[in-house]
């Protein structure tokens, strides 16, 4: 059955059933993902899946109800009614008004026309430079490349038809070092444009290992720390639900009411750029066209980030914000490209400016270790130790400690090398960032 | 769901690049998901996930195709996809495989489909209102409910024809107190590999909703948690999740097969203190890790990992096995078709020992006393992991002074195991999902209460007076 005719049947149905609305999210996809390991192939997997949720409103009340097999609207339509009488929360859940959107140009997808044969070579030529880099590479842990088509379709009873495509290429190698008994990892990735960078791309990973070679605890205490684009990327990652005004509204945010106020240093200034060329888009999870903007303005909270319940509730517009997780998932909340905006700085400046302190190149323990209603995190951290602007030694075994809102507040200086972390539920990118004191607990 | 001869079409369709080895896996998921939140339910969505994956296998190359649908053209498309990554089809293999059909499937007193929303409602309500009755200082509790049932069929030229059905519920409660801008939070999410009778007498939900709302003001209240090298007491239950994070992922065949793990080549050797036995039960009747067959079509087993101190086996699927040259444990998993299976954890526990509970943390002196761990995570090739303290307790001279937040533990795990000193005689598992290569799959961590003799603390760095 095709997603117009599942449409037709489930809207006209549900329409019987007494709903007085109904919508229809279709995802369709093709992936590719390949594996080398010693110069063999040793994962290979492809893909073809699509699914429907279908959200109807009844009584002004929502239910949801998903499945692949896109044979059975009406079955589907029942589920969703059993599932929105259940509803007890009063607030409102508009679907998206039939609208126009702007033409966005497509990310640049480096792997899109390239063949299964020149993605496995791809595969093999980086875990190859990855094994050459450096005599103390012992093996390669992880060597991938991933090529992702998605499409999307939401149609709903106001007359909203939203389409798009999108493509995601990926690369990314983890080779493991050795120097005596110590074993060390390193990771690098590449993607969009740059996925076909296999060597580049091993090296960086390989040096990423050898850096942390000797790396030992400092002494406990607070330190003035430079954290790298990435590390800060993954803070911002783990609080941004901190951000979104559905927690708020739930009070699960220290940000709610906030706007307007000064929330962080005033040198920060923080964008959700959905037109931004990494992973562009014209319209959210429920079809509401996006745009750019600032959600801190020089250290002021902007704005917190609306879908069309929650802007419904705030009695505001919504930010374009609304997001699935995956076709399965209800509609929630989430960035769709967030980006500290850089500073002038390069990163050898950043380093100058630090001059006694830490740089923080990697943080672990992201699933567990932060806790995004308190703003508090404490996780394992290794980088560098600096003494009088110049790097001393590799720091391992340390933890990093403190709170976002804290941390935000602490800013001195933005670096220039504004950088994208790996996409999850949305992008992030942020330039390097010196942060005046943090907890540091080591020996 | 599949016609056997469908079934022989499409393994010989799989083998044509030379295949050694092929295996259809067949998924049919229903499940339903509640939100309640201040006692409202807040959403509600069922989701059917419904695929197939053909895997095929030459020595040690694996190659995976999978398809949203499940019908006999998109069986051997699929199957020509997975053939194709291991070269061109120019074999044509022939023979049929004899199959042995078996039927599996956890009994279910109350299956999903013979209850209705408000019967999960009501469960969700009576959590949601023990919880929020613990104290005043609640000012949000959250609950989600989920229940589960997976329906595969798993098909290899090994002769496996082999149908199960495999239930499964949870129920997560998540309380938040707030005082003066700051806030913490208490959870507590039970669950079992059974139908809606698990609430009956397996999961006390009340109980849970209490546990939730305690452990949220108790942390509110609790200064940050002192830094440094001391003794640690980690309970029972989710503190299994050291063993689990810091030991078991690296005894899979994903990390040992490989060679990306400490304990390669370590086979009949001391890796732990004595006092260290562990093992990985998939067998326990109606446990949330618990499996019939693997994802593979082998039942589950008890797997002695570790006794008294000696490593003694690994987890190995059957890609692991053959890397390895050693037979598999019935530990092959995947969260569903959209993933190739390889070898996990099922219950995977520190068995009980001899030590006084009391005793570990009076003669302990100075240190932390972890009541519930969270989640952490570890780097197989190194060992090194990270987990966090989500209620802990700070020690002075062996008594309890002040419950402390904040806290994490970093270390190696192979450092940590011989460190053990103490295992007490009580040991009790606790739910998780466990995300690797092959997806989130449901698995217990467990322990009895153990005491290790050093960790890194880290945190912010209180000080208790």
């Amino acid at each position: 059955m095709t997603n117009t005719d599942f449409f037709k049947k489930a809207s006209e149905y549900a329409r019987k059933a007494g709903c007085d609305g109904c919508e229809t999210f279709f995802a369709a996809g093709e992936s590719f993902e390949v594996n080398a390991n010693a110069g063999e192939i040793d994962r290979y997997s492809v893909s073809r899946d699509a699914g429907v949720s279908v959200r109807i409103s009844f009584g002004g009340r929502q239910g949801y109800a998903y499945t692949e097999r896109i044979d059975e609207p009406e079955k589907l339509v029942d589920r969703a009614i059993d599932n929105a009488k259940c509803i007890e929360s009063d607030d409102p859940h508009p679907m998206q008004k039939k609208c126009a959107y702007q033409t966005i140009a497509p990310g640049k997808s480096a792997l899109a026309d390239k063949d299964e044969q020149a993605r496995i070579s791809l595969a093999r030529r980086m875990e190859q430079a990855a094994m050459e880099a450096d005599e103390r590479v012992q093996r390669v842990v992880y060597c991938s490349v991933i090529c992702e088509a998605g499409r999307v379709a939401i149609r709903n009873t106001n007359g909203l038809l939203a389409e798009r495509s999108s493509d995601l290429s990926l690369i990314f190698v983890m080779p493991s070092v050795k120097d005596g008994e110590e074993v060390q990892t390193g990771i690098a990735f590449r993607m969009g444009a740059d996925a076909a960078d296999a060597e580049g791309c091993a090296r960086e990973a390989v040096q990423d290992a050898l850096d942390k070679l000797g790396g030992t605890p400092v002494a406990s205490g607070t330190y003035r720390v430079l954290f790298k684009p990435f590390a800060f990327c993954d803070l911002m990652t783990a609080f941004a639900p901190m951000f979104s005004a559905d927690e708020a509204q739930r009070g699960r945010s220290l940000l709610a009411g906030k706007e307007g106020q000064r929330i962080a240093s005033e040198i920060v200034t923080l964008t959700d750029d959905p037109f931004d060329p990494v992973a562009p888009r014209a319209f959210d999870g429920e079809g509401t066209p996006c745009a750019p903007k600032s959600v801190i303005e020089n250290g002021v909270l902007k704005t917190l980030l609306h879908n069309l319940k929650t802007a419904a509730k705030a009695g505001v517009k919504s930010t374009g914000n609304g997001s699935r997780r995956s076709a399965a998932s209800t509609v929630g909340v989430a960035p769709a490209v967030f980006r500290i905006e850089p500073g002038g700085i390069p990163f050898d400046g950043m380093v100058k400016r630090l001059g006694n302190g830490l740089i923080v190149t990697e943080l672990e323990g992201l699933h567990a270790g932060v806790d995004a209603v308190s703003g508090d995190f404490s996780l394992k951290a290794a980088g560098f130790l600096v003494e009088n602007g110049v790097v001393v030694r590799p720091v391992s075994g340390v933890t990093a400690a403190g709170n976002f809102i804290e941390l935000m507040k602490n800013v001195s200086a933005l670096g220039s090398d504004l950088q994208y972390a790996l996409p999850q539920n949305g992008y992030y990118a942020a330039p390097s960032v010196l942060v005046e004191k943090l907890t540091i607990a080591g020996n | 769901m599949i016609k056997e001869s469908t079934a022989q079409a499409v393994l010989l369709e799989a083998q044509k690049s030379g295949a050694d080895y092929a295996e259809i896996f067949l998924e049919d998921k229903e499940s339903t998901q509640i939100e309640m939140l201040d006692g409202k339910v807040e959403s509600a969505n069922y989701t059917r996930s419904c695929g197939a994956g053909v895997r095929v296998l030459r020595g040690t190359q694996s190659a995976y195709a999978y398809c949203a649908d499940i019908g006999e053209q998109a069986l051997m498309e699929t199957a020509r996809a997975a053939a194709a990554a291991l070269g061109e089809a120019k074999y044509s293999p022939s023979g049929e495989v004899t199959f042995a059909a078996k039927r599996y499937g956890t009994k279910m007193e109350r299956p999903f489909d013979s209850i209705g929303n408000a019967d999960r409602v009501a469960l969700m309500r009576e959590g949601a209102l023990a919880a929020k009755g613990v104290s005043g200082e609640l000012t949000q509790v959250m609950v989600r409910y989920i229940d589960v049932l997976q329906r595969v069929t798993i098909i290899s030229t090994d002769g496996v024809f082999s149908f199960d059905e495999r239930p499964r519920t949870r129920i997560f409660i998540q309380a938040i107190a707030m005082k003066d801008g700051e806030a913490q939070t208490g959870y507590h999410g039970p669950g079992c590999g059974l139908g809606f009778e698990a609430y009956k007498d397996r999961i006390d939900v009340a109980q849970a909703g209490r546990t939730a709302g305690n452990m949220a003001v108790t942390m509110l209240h609790a200064p940050e948690c002192p830094a440094g090298f001391l003794p640690v007491v980690i309970d029972g239950g989710f503190g299994g999740v050291i063993f689990h994070e810091a030991c078991g992922h690296s005894l899979e065949a994903t990390a040992v097969g490989r060679d990306n793990s400490v304990f390669c080549g370590k086979l009949g050797m001391k890796i732990a203190a004595d006092c260290v036995s562990a093992v990985d039960d998939g067998t326990l009747p109606g446990e949330w890790g618990s499996i019939n067959i693997d994802d593979e079509g082998m039942p589950g087993q008890r797997n002695l990992l570790i006794e008294n101190g000696v490593l003694k086996g690994y987890l190995i699927d059957k890609l692991g096995s053959r890397r390895m040259g050693m037979p598999a444990t019935g530990s092959s998993r995947r969260q569903g078709y959209t993933f190739a299976p390889t070898s996990r954890m099922t219950n995977t526990f520190i068995c009980e020992g001899g030590d006084d509970e009391e005793e570990m943390i009076a003669s302990m002196g100075e240190g932390l006393y972890a009541k519930k761990m969270g989640g952490g995570s570890v780097n197989p090739p190194t060992g090194e992991f990270n987990f966090s303290v989500n209620e802990g307790y700070w020690v002075k001279n062996g008594k309890i002074v002040s419950p402390v937040r904040g806290a994490t533990l970093i270390g190696k795990g192979s450092e940590i195991l011989k460190k053990i000193d103490r295992v007490g005689p009580r040991m009790w598992m606790a739910p998780g999902m466990c995300g690797s290569l092959s997806g989130s799959v449901p698995t217990n961590v467990g322990q009895p209460r153990i005491r290790v003799s050093g960790i890194t603390i880290g945190g912010k760095g209180g000080a208790i007076e």
